[in-house]
């Protein structure tokens, strides 16, 4: 205890302690906060989406618009066309009638189905004196 | 221009000229090309509606063409009283819309601005509206929306 004035020196930290380590990595701040980012990304997918949609809708009804037309027409134009097979079956009959007048027992018209359904021609109904190889009389 | 399978094909050849047989009353045919029909599409689909529908109907029946020449032929002449309207109060327009729909590949979203003026023209002179049917009720219709593109 008597020894002990003079203060041994030793390896000591200074007075107050030392100062703290910067062991972080310390970036400036900077852009959008993460959830920021998110939201703006979120909205940008969101417009996009909704323009989407408004562009289906409106190709959509633009289809309909369209098909709604062709319907409208259907039945005027299957009309016409009717009126026109009629008239060349009936010009076909005739020719047939002309053609197998010498033929006993031959029914003009008759068709080659056994059955009352309608069967359209498969073969054209052109007229004769237009066929091709017709020569005139 | 002639398409290339089709250079030797005579059409001529297909034409039969017979007369349709007299039993039959005459009806004058339409005789329009396509834009002008289209054009007139949704006037004649709701004025003659029920003589369209009658037609198909009988045309369930039975797809022979002599079944329902009398059907057709109240159709054929319901359209081209419609037509003939049309041209009666609304000559300029009808004219114009068509021309632009030939022009525009035949579709009706490229041609809103002469449609606008025709749709008022024949509703100021008759009264009739174009309703596409089904569209949604909630939404108006396609040809008064403003259209997105250009």
């Amino acid at each position: 205890m008597s020894n002990t004035s003079q203060t041994p020196s030793q390896d000591l930290p200074p007075k107050g302690g030392f100062s703290s380590i910067r062991y972080e990595r310390q970036l400036p701040k900077r852009g959008p906060s993460g959830i920021a980012m998110f939201a703006i990304l979120g909205g940008v997918m969101g417009y996009g989406w909704y323009r989407l949609y408004l562009g289906l809708d409106e190709r959509r009804e633009l289809d309909r618009e369209k098909i709604w037309s062709r319907i409208h027409l259907t039945p005027m134009l299957i009309a016409e066309a009717d009126r026109d097979e009629y008239r060349r079956k009936c010009a076909a009959v005739e020719r047939e009638r002309a053609i197998m007048k010498d033929v006993p027992g031959w029914e003009v018209g008759k068709s080659v189905y056994n059955g009352t359904r309608y069967v359209p021609d498969v073969i054209a109904n052109v007229p004769i004196h237009q066929q091709p190889g017709f020569k005139k009389d | 221009m002639v398409n290339p399978g089709y250079r030797n094909f005579k059409g001529e050849d297909w034409v039969d000229p017979t007369p349709p047989p007299s039993n039959l009353p005459h009806v004058d045919e339409i005789g329009s090309t396509s834009a002008p029909l289209k054009s007139a599409s949704f006037f004649i689909g709701s004025l003659c509606q029920e003589y369209n529908e009658d037609f198909m109907l009988c045309k369930n029946e039975n797809r022979d063409p002599q079944h329902c020449l009398l059907e057709g032929r109240k159709v054929t002449r319901c359209a081209i009283d419609v037509l003939q309207k049309i041209e009666s109060k609304c000559l300029d327009e009808f004219r114009n819309h068509w021309r632009c729909l030939d022009e525009k590949n035949q579709e009706f979203g490229r041609c809103r601005v002469p449609e606008r003026a025709y749709n008022e023209c024949l509703f100021r002179a008759f009264g009739w509206k174009k309703v596409v049917p089904d569209s949604p009720a909630n939404k108006p219709q396609i040809h008064e929306r403003t259209p997105l593109t250009k």
